[in-house]
């Protein structure tokens, strides 16, 4: 393998008078917007607006004495984030070429979650009981990335498949521990709020659009008129309209489609709505992904006595969905950013939360530090996807010749 | 397997009756072929591209449909039921020209896919005869590699085992050389050519001559969708009887 050479850093930024004078350039603009910006949060921020209301922020007006129920899910998805990337770091990784970019990206979130998690409480002000929970939390997840990462390999199988499993089953028990049910007490979904509702929005619209989709790209892709014309239709609307005029129709039409107990409320009719929105562009993506499988695929297939079913499950979905897979990811991603318009319709999720608390009077003005928050946040999140997404992506490309 | 299937109602493993296809386009592609292969006898049809003989062999096992005409292979008829079609193609093996391994399933998961599948037979089962074919066509040390790290002799070889695997009754192959580098393409045709020794019926789609000349027990010439010439291999390629063959040979020889 040869060693890929890299030109110096004054090579690569100062090559020839022009490239330097750009370069100087942009150096200079960033850095001033950055000093700017640090001058700013550590000089005249007020982060007591963030202080204050932490709580609204992460689960609304969640009951207090309920809140435990909130750690405990804290608790187990840490432990199934850190399975499920140490998994992903032990596993053989396919297509890498030697310098590889996700090892350091790995690394370098590890330490930004690490300096997250104990310097944001301690930041916030909470109170030593709390921050003690956050590192309990952080120091749980990476001790089971490391175990996981050792063990990944030998555990094969079950390995691979066993852990993709962990999230549906995970979101059914976050279900019940938030909602309550089964000897807990029931929490209405009214109170539910902040980056808690944003995110069971999005992970209820990410779990249920994912099987819609792909049902919708085979539809597209079939033989049977009737499906087909039904699918491509669906598609064709849902994506000729914008998301918040479907999230006010669906506030109103919504109870009307969907039996009885489906659609109770305001916040389910919502998590509805951005779930039949996400199918119809993930069912693009897939889409692209079934035209990207050679057609010789499906035909070795059903020449060797594979039905339909098997075929396409066996065959042509696992290379379709590989290949869809940063664009389903990318979807995934815009969706949890989406949520943002549930503020709109009057749901408190983060965006509506914060808005509610720059409107109080107290707050006046420091709607900055609120949203450099919020953007922080969501960046968080969406950073973690494609991250995880992209190390996915790596295991599961078929090795080739020179690899 | 149906009973009907296990009792052949004739003694040939295809009979091909006048079949004729239109694409969707109108173009009249197979005006009325008729083909008889006898168990264990080795076919070659030739012919000029776009003379019907890839879609002909891809109808056998209902890669393709047709409107006229009748197909039985090994005493099912064709027709639109998916239940014998399924059933002949458990028994129709095919060999594709760009090879069609399953890229994202190792060497060995190629192989036993269909048999574990499509016959509900043990994996162990399958992983041994699997092992054994691999070792047949020369590759079994690379079983637990990726199609794409192959090259593509190796590819066509692997896809060549994963039929068999199937233990079909006739191998069908479309232009199975083709696609493959000069140096590669004795190192399949002497896989194939060991398969008609142990006596596998076989219909070949090819432009290789010497492999004609030694394996072939027949040669059928197409063009323009319909059969020109049917030949043993002497007479063909010494003494053809038609015009058009002649100008064929002329060109390929």
């Amino acid at each position: 393998m040869p060693r890929v050479v890299r030109p110096g850093l004054r090579k690569e930024l100062f090559a020839n008078p022009i490239d330097g004078l750009v370069s100087v350039l942009l150096i200079t603009g960033v850095g001033a917007a950055g000093y700017g910006l640090i001058h700013w949060a550590f000089g005249q921020a007020q982060w007591v607006v963030i202080q204050a209301n932490s709580t609204l922020f992460a689960v609304g007006r969640y009951p207090i004495g309920q809140q435990w129920r909130l750690w405990l899910l804290v608790a187990l998805l840490a432990a199934a984030t850190g399975l499920s990337w140490g998994a992903l770091r032990g596993l053989p990784q396919r297509d890498r070429p030697i310098r590889a970019v996700w090892p350091r990206n790995d690394r370098i979130a590890a330490i930004v979650l690490v300096a997250l998690c104990c310097w944001a409480p301690a930041a916030l002000g909470l109170a030593w009981p709390i921050q003690a929970r956050w590192w309990g939390l952080t120091a749980l997840l990476l001790v089971l990335r490391w175990l996981a990462g050792r063990y990944a390999s030998r555990l094969g199988k079950v390995a691979t498949l066993g852990l993709p499993l962990i999230w549906p089953l995970l979101y059914l028990v976050g279900m019940v521990l938030i909602g309550g049910g089964l000897g807990l007490v029931t929490v209405g979904a009214n109170e539910w709020g902040g980056l808690l509702l944003t995110l069971i929005e999005a992970s209820f619209a990410i779990l249920l659009s994912a099987p819609l989709g792909v049902v919708l790209a085979l539809g597209r892709s079939s033989s049977l008129p009737l499906l087909r014309w039904g699918s491509i239709a669906y598609i064709e609307f849902i994506r000729g309209a914008p998301l918040i005029t479907l999230l006010f129709l669906g506030q109103n039409i919504l109870g009307f489609l969907l039996p009885g107990g489906l659609a109770p409320d305001r916040i389910w009719r919502a998590a509805w709505i951005l779930t039949f929105f996400s199918a119809a562009y993930l069912a693009e993506a897939v889409r692209a992904g079934l035209a990207a499988v050679p057609r010789g695929q499906l035909e070795a297939a059903r020449s060797l006595g594979l039905n339909l079913p098997q075929a396409l499950s066996r065959v042509v979905l696992p290379q379709a969905l590989r290949i869809a897979l940063p664009a389903t990811v990318g979807q995934f991603i815009s969706l949890l950013q989406d949520t943002t318009l549930l503020s709109l319709i009057g749901l408190l999720d983060l965006l509506g939360t914060a808005r509610s608390v720059m409107a109080n009077p107290l707050y006046l003005g420091k709607s900055a530090e609120v949203y450099l928050t919020l953007a922080v946040l969501f960046w968080c999140c969406c950073a973690a996807l494609g991250l995880g997404s992209r190390a996915l992506e790596r295991r599961l490309n078929p090795p080739s010749l020179g690899r | 397997m149906t009973a009907a299937a296990m009792v052949p109602t004739s003694p040939a493993m295809i009979e091909a009756r006048g079949v004729e296809k239109w694409y969707p386009n109108g173009f009249h592609a197979l005006r009325g072929v008729d083909l008889t292969v006898q168990r264990g006898e080795v076919v070659v049809i030739m012919g000029p591209s776009g003379s019907g003989k890839s879609t002909f062999i891809r109808t056998f096992n209902a890669l393709e449909e047709f409107q006229k005409g009748s197909i039985t292979v090994d005493g099912i008829a064709l027709n639109d039921d998916l239940r014998q079609i399924d059933a002949i193609r458990r028994e129709v093996g095919m060999v594709f020209q760009q090879f069609n391994l399953f890229p994202h399933l190792s060497v060995l998961d190629n192989l036993t896919l269909a048999p574990v599948l499509v016959r509900k037979r043990s994996k162990g089962d399958v992983l041994n005869q699997a092992m054994a074919l691999l070792e047949r066509v020369g590759i079994a040390e690379q079983a637990h590699k990726f199609p794409g790290q192959l090259s593509g002799g190796q590819q066509q070889r692997v896809a060549i085992a994963r039929s068999l695997c199937m233990e079909p009754r006739i191998l069908l192959f479309d232009e199975p050389t083709s696609s493959l580098d000069p140096e590669m393409v004795r190192e399949v045709l002497e896989v194939m050519q060991g398969l008609a020794a142990d006596g596998m019926t076989m219909v070949v789609v090819t432009h290789e001559v010497g492999f004609a000349r030694q394996v072939a027990d027949r040669v059928v010439l197409m063009a323009d969708g319909q059969v020109v010439e049917e030949a043993t291999p002497e007479r063909f390629f010494d003494h053809p009887q038609h015009e058009r063959s002649r100008q064929f040979l002329s060109q390929i020889l």
